[in-house]
């Protein structure tokens, strides 16, 4: 694999040097430009799943500044192409910084939000920087290649080779895992411990840099610049396509679909075949996106993943990781907490203490804000009122990924596995971000020891869609577990279940406190409660109104009333 | 300071162009929301529409021409989504699908009528009216019209009908809306059929108001695009909101200053609405 | 498909025409291999196609009297696809793989400079017809075929307001409305200065974004400055978009130019008539008194209309890629060869008689300042006359 990597460098750094006539080297440019754009583009956009349509605009960024460093203004140009570069960063990084902070903003409002940037920026290059008449840019190029084309086509090679590098290596690390992850669910993502805000922020950042830089070289390419060629929306929707075709969930699937689209268009260049071939383009962008879904090496990929055999690793037994700690003092301590949904008063003053090593039930009728109680904990939502202090730390205001790395996690109610993610990968997650961070190789070995805690190993490589609901409900807790929280919220782990699903689960519980973790049970399973926990909680109308043994606790008259109704005994 | 019929004539200006712009936005915000398919293939068939209005008009008034090609049309969205369901193509790749199929209208426009400009000669343009200082010319009222008609019609039967409440339903949880006895198909080409006719309203008016070319395609599809997911995607009456906030600032920016920074001033527009009230969207 | 089967005729055409010639004249040897793009496809098709009509009729004449040092001529075209980027790689490949042994210009100012450094780099001598900013044109072996001066932005205001000048009513206040279009925008520019110079009065001064589609507020905006005289900075379809909406507002210019609009669309609009633009070229005499060129025109409408093209005239941007035919064909004949030094050097010193006037490029740049050979038309009744300058004009044609 590498002597093959080592010949394919060695081949395309001496593409110039062959003697070749000088239009490979125009046409290596264009293929490797079109790497550029597309991979750029795909760091974020199809990594997080925020699709930008104002990739024209950061490119248009980087030309522009290079044009009127380097042609108006005489500069190296050398040196305007790091500027282009920062140029098109401060810009995405200013734009991200306060687009990224609005919740609300997802999907379609973050492509609108770009794609009017685009319009902004053209028209401040046409008024401000350009002023009509385009800017003629000629420089002098190093003779470090036998034809101007052939500088030209190192210069691009080498930014291909980064972005190249870049997609690769932000895949292969946390930091892609957690995009990936934003993708598929962010808030969930947010809850386990990834840093969401700056995630997408520094995404957004290296991909707005690798165009600004592509955009440079391309001022020089074409010597010749206008706003209208330059900020088109078609370069916005080309990346686009080229990243769907070639497959947007790997790093090399975008210089696949780069290289097809970037070859298909170039072999219908005949004088005479010019309006056919538009037609037959696209007629087989169709039959090849239809026979491959998921793009061209998203297809080949799947296939060889469909073949391969699930490695079940042997998974070492763990020692107790957590001091087994039942001394009874407060873990966490929730003091007049308040939420309210558009007028529905989900939590009205809650008071509430959990003592370490404990197992809390926490029981109350339905709708009484158990799960709004668990939401606002573990930061999925900012309480209205009232502390909550984690071993004396405040953590009402605190983004969610910093309450993770606290050391608190939770299970959903209705699982929300990260569709795109394997069961192994979903598990891995949590150790990567949580209280203890752990590097991906580190956090997918702790991630088999809760596969075989759960008994899910055998299923590691599959989809959570493949999963039943009883197993799907242990992937939630094995992915709660895998970052060894000190504080566990299990959210209704078995509702769903038959009895004997139940007692293992129960099983299960139990070995997890016997850990060292300190438990919140939510269940209306009575059994259970009655079973299994050492306190009990009683949540009504969003008040805490009994807390202690659960043999009183279900005697006491507010709790009959409450769930039974007046007592007519 | 530029006079009251300026800015009032201006501000009528930016009504019509918006209005065009909703027009051609409403299809595409229908099949966006309803059906999940992004259909950039709605712009080539609008033009193509304008195309055959124009070639039809020799013979037969635009409105008649109308009554031929919307069925077309219709036969044509029905088309585009038994092949897109046939095949389970995904929202990403209906991008590509419907590209793909972009390039292959307007290859075949180009081969027909060439790539140099048209332009219909028609009794309609010639139609205006005077209120008070300011001047209403009919194709601009013919346009406005159809966009109000078609995009709260739309608003209405979704609100108001057992179709529209069986639509709404199948777009919020198909599985659940087919239990109920929805039947998700018929529902989904009755939708996208439509979304194609008002393709070809639109193209009738692209063709009084407008002259026709190949690249014109291209150039609508930012600002009609931008309208569309300003606008809230599957809300009938979103697109020409939106588009009438566009042409409005552009044309009151046009009115008052060098009309150069129009874009940045309704695109910033749109940007600061939403930063500011992300909530309403 | 059309465009083949007029491909056939035009092989069976060429076919036949050399059997029925005289021996001596046939076009034999090696072919002299011409390569050029153009934008077949894009934004800017809508040009290119009369470009490469008005080339084929070239290529065939040039074979039918003989082809070039008696070799018959091959054009080998491709499209750019409107991209500059993509025209350097095709001219870089047209030069170093497919060997041309000639280049020929592509078109508008993006691609022919892109197609200028290629030239450059590979010492070839560039012809371009339709390059817009004389003063970008820094290589030393291209030569314009359009009859541009050196410095339009001076020059061609100067011929507007002249021509101008002979209306009825010669104007004295000035509206100035241009889109941001690189080559338009440079000679409204100059026009703002020169009609200072002239002792007119500017009474608007209006920029828009090339693309532009609602012309609403300029319409009512030139309307309320009430101008003599309405200075389109246009090219394209915008002429007849602005004329629409200020037809909606129910107001025309009393006189207004328009520098390079699409010459179709106006024809028929009530408000376009009497409107002046620029041209190099227009089908009637005295252009016409040439028989070659009488015939070119007629062949012309022919091959339009099959191709499909409205407008079947020839004007200003068939004349200016004839003319590039017409020049090549004098500089490798004057040269007896295809060496584009040789060609370059005899061009410097020599000028060669075109449809439209004798080029020369013996100035800065290889261009002439202070004259051109550009004339002014103005749409009388539906059809396009050329009104000055009066050597030029339409027999019997003044300035209405």
């Amino acid at each position: 694999m590498r002597i093959a990597l080592a010949v394919i460098a060695a081949a395309l750094i001496g593409l110039p040097y062959l003697g070749l006539p000088a239009f490979y080297e125009s046409f290596g440019y264009l293929l490797l430009s079109a790497i550029v754009l597309a991979t750029s583009w795909n760091v974020l956009s199809g990594y997080s799943g925020y699709f930008s349509f104002g990739h024209g605009a950061f490119f248009g960024v980087g030309v522009y500044t290079t044009a009127a460093l380097a042609g108006k203004l005489g500069w190296n140009f050398l040196w305007t192409l790091p500027l282009a570069a920062l140029a098109a960063t401060v810009l995405g990084v200013a734009l991200g910084a306060i687009v990224f902070r609005v919740r609300s903003l997802r999907g379609e409002l973050f492509a609108l939000l770009t794609l009017a940037i685009t319009f902004v920026l053209a028209t401040i290059a046409l008024n401000a920087v350009d002023g009509g008449p385009g800017i003629m840019v000629t420089v002098d190029m190093p003779k470090i290649a036998p034809t101007a084309s052939g500088v030209i086509y190192l210069m691009m090679l080498a930014a291909a080779a980064l972005t190249l590098w870049t997609a690769y290596a932000m895949y292969h690390s946390r930091f892609g895992t957690g995009l990936l992850a934003i993708h598929d669910d962010e808030d969930v993502a947010e809850v386990m411990g990834v840093p969401t805000y700056r995630f997408k922020l520094a995404a957004f950042a290296i991909s707005c840099a690798l165009a600004g830089l592509a955009g440079g070289i391309h001022a020089i390419f074409v010597s010749y610049v206008t706003v209208a060629e330059t900020f088109s929306i078609a370069l916005a929707v080309n990346v686009v396509l080229m990243s769907a075709l070639g497959g947007t969930r790997h790093w090399l699937g975008p210089a696949v679909g780069a290289i097809a689209i970037t070859v298909l268009l170039y072999a219908f260049t005949s004088g005479n075949a010019a309006v056919v071939g538009r037609a037959l383009t696209g007629l087989i962008l169709i039959v090849v996106i239809v026979a491959m879904p998921e793009g061209i090496l998203g297809q080949i990929l799947k296939r060889f993943r469909d073949r391969a055999p699930a490695r079940a690793q042997v998974a070492r037994p763990f020692g107790n990781v957590n001091n087994v700690n039942t001394s009874g003092e407060p873990l966490l301590v929730v003091r007049g907490v308040a939420k309210a949904f558009k007028g529905v008063q989900a939590l009205a003053s809650v008071d509430l203490e959990v003592r370490r090593g404990e197992i809390l039930g926490l029981v109350g009728p339905n709708g009484s804000g158990k799960s709004t109680l668990i939401n606002v904990v573990s930061g999925h939502h900012v309480a209205d009122a009232g502390s909550i202090l984690f071993e004396g730390e405040e953590l009402v205001g605190r983004p969610a990924h910093r309450i993770a790395r606290a050391g608190i996690a939770r299970t959903y109610q209705i699982p929300r596995p990260f569709p795109q993610l394997t069961v192994l990968q979903n598990v891995a997650l949590p150790p990567m971000f949580g209280q203890v961070v752990m590097d991906r190789a580190r956090a997918e070995e702790e991630a088999w020891r809760w596969l075989a805690f759960t008994g899910l190993d055998a299923k590691a490589h599959r989809f959570p869609a493949d999963l039943n609901l009883h197993e799907r409900k242990f992937l939630e807790l094995a992915r709660a577990l895998a970052s060894r929280p000190k504080l566990l919220f299990l959210d209704e782990v078995l509702s769903g279940l038959t009895p004997a699903e139940m007692d293992d689960a129960l099983r299960l519980i139990r070995a997890i406190r016997d850990q060292g973790a300190t438990i919140v049970f939510v269940e209306h399973v009575m059994r259970a409660v009655m079973e299994l926990t050492d306190r009990v909680a009683v949540l009504t109308y969003g008040k805490a109104i009994a807390e202690g043994v659960p043999a009183e606790v279900m005697r006491h008259p507010e709790v009959v009333s409450a769930y039974l109704g007046a007592a007519h005994v | 300071m530029p006079s009251a019929t300026l800015l009032g004539q201006s501000v009528l200006s930016g009504i019509f162009i918006g209005s065009l712009y909703g027009l051609l936005g409403l299809g595409l915000s229908l099949s966006w929301g309803m059906l999940r398919q992004v259909n950039l293939a709605h712009f080539a068939l609008a033009f193509l529409g304008g195309y055959l209005t124009f070639q039809l008009s020799g013979r037969l008034d635009p409105f008649v021409t109308l009554a031929v090609v919307a069925p077309l049309f219709f036969l044509a969205g029905m088309g585009l989504h038994w092949f897109l369901t046939r095949f389970s193509v995904s929202l990403l790749n209906t991008l590509l699908v419907t590209f793909g199929l972009t390039s292959i209208i307007e290859a075949g426009i180009q081969w027909y009528w060439t790539a140099d400009f048209h332009r219909m000669e028609n009794a309609y343009a010639a139609v205006r009216w005077k209120v008070g200082p300011l001047f209403v010319s009919l194709p601009d009222l013919l346009t406005l019209g159809f966009a109000l008609v078609l995009s709260l019609g739309a608003w209405a039967v979704l609100r108001f009908t057992d179709l529209g409440k069986a639509i709404r339903a199948t777009t919020e949880d198909a599985p659940i809306a087919a239990a109920f006895g929805v039947n998700e198909k018929l529902l989904g080409y009755l939708v996208s059929g439509l979304a194609a006719a008002v393709a070809a309203v639109a193209g009738l008016c692209l063709a009084l108001n407008h002259t026709l070319a190949p690249v014109q395609i291209y150039a609508w599809m930012g600002v009609v695009f931008a309208a569309v997911m300003m606008g809230g995607l599957g809300r009938p009456i979103g697109p020409l909101v939106a588009g009438i906030v566009i042409g409005v600032s552009e044309a009151l920016t046009m009115a008052v200053t060098n009309p150069t920074w129009a874009p940045l001033v309704s695109f910033s527009l749109l940007i600061a609405l939403l930063l500011f009230r992300p909530a309403r969207f | 498909m059309r465009i083949d089967r007029r491909r056939a005729l035009a092989a069976g055409g060429a076919i036949l025409s050399t059997l029925a010639l005289p021996p001596t004249l046939r076009a034999q040897g090696k072919p002299i291999r011409i390569g050029s793009t153009l934008p077949l496809t894009g934004p800017l098709a809508s040009l290119a196609i009369i470009h490469k009509v008005t080339a084929e009729i070239c290529v065939e004449n040039l074979n039918k009297r003989g082809g070039l040092l008696g070799r018959p001529v091959e054009w080998v075209l491709r499209d750019d696809q409107s991209k500059p980027e993509l025209t350097r790689t095709l001219y870089e490949q047209l030069i170093t793989s497919d060997k041309v042994d000639l280049i020929q210009s592509p078109y508008a100012t993006a691609s022919i400079l892109a197609a200028m450094g290629v030239a450059q780099r590979y010492n070839k001598v560039l012809l371009h017809t339709s390059f817009g900013i004389p003063k970008l044109a820094k290589y030393d072996m291209q030569f314009q075929t359009a009859g541009s001066p050196f410095d339009p932005e001076n020059v061609w205001p100067n011929h507007i307001f002249d021509a101008a000048a002979k209306l009825p009513k010669p104007p004295k206040t000035i509206a100035i409305v241009t889109s941001k279009f690189p080559s338009v925008h440079a000679i409204s520019v100059g026009a703002r200065e020169v009609l200072k110079k002239r002792g007119l009065t500017e009474v608007l001064h209006l920029e828009y974004e090339f693309g532009n589609r609602d012309y609403g507020a300029i319409a009512s905006r030139v309307k309320e400055a009430n101008p003599d005289f309405l200075w389109g900075g246009t090219n394209g379809v915008d002429p007849v978009l602005m004329l629409e909406a200020m037809k909606k507002i129910d107001y025309r210019p009393p006189a207004q130019v328009h520098l390079f609009p699409a010459p179709g669309p106006m024809l028929k609009m009530p408000e376009a008539q009497g409107s002046l633009a620029l041209t190099t070229f227009e089908s009637h005499p005295p252009f016409t008194d040439d028989p070659a060129i009488a015939q070119f025109v007629k062949t012309y409408a022919e091959r339009a209309q099959q191709a499909g093209i409205p407008y079947t005239s020839v004007d200003l941007q068939s004349a200016i890629m004839y003319a590039a035919w017409q020049v090549l064909e004098a500089a490798v004949t004057a040269t007896r060869g295809t060496d584009d030094k040789a060609i370059g050097a005899w061009l410097k010193k020599n000028e060669v008689k075109t449809l439209f006037g004798t080029l020369r490029w013996n100035g800065p740049q290889n261009y002439v300042e202070g004259a051109d050979l550009y004339k002014i038309k103005q749409l009388q009744q539906g059809k396009w006359v050329v009104v000055h300058p009066t050597q030029w004009a339409a027999p019997g044609a003044k300035v209405v």
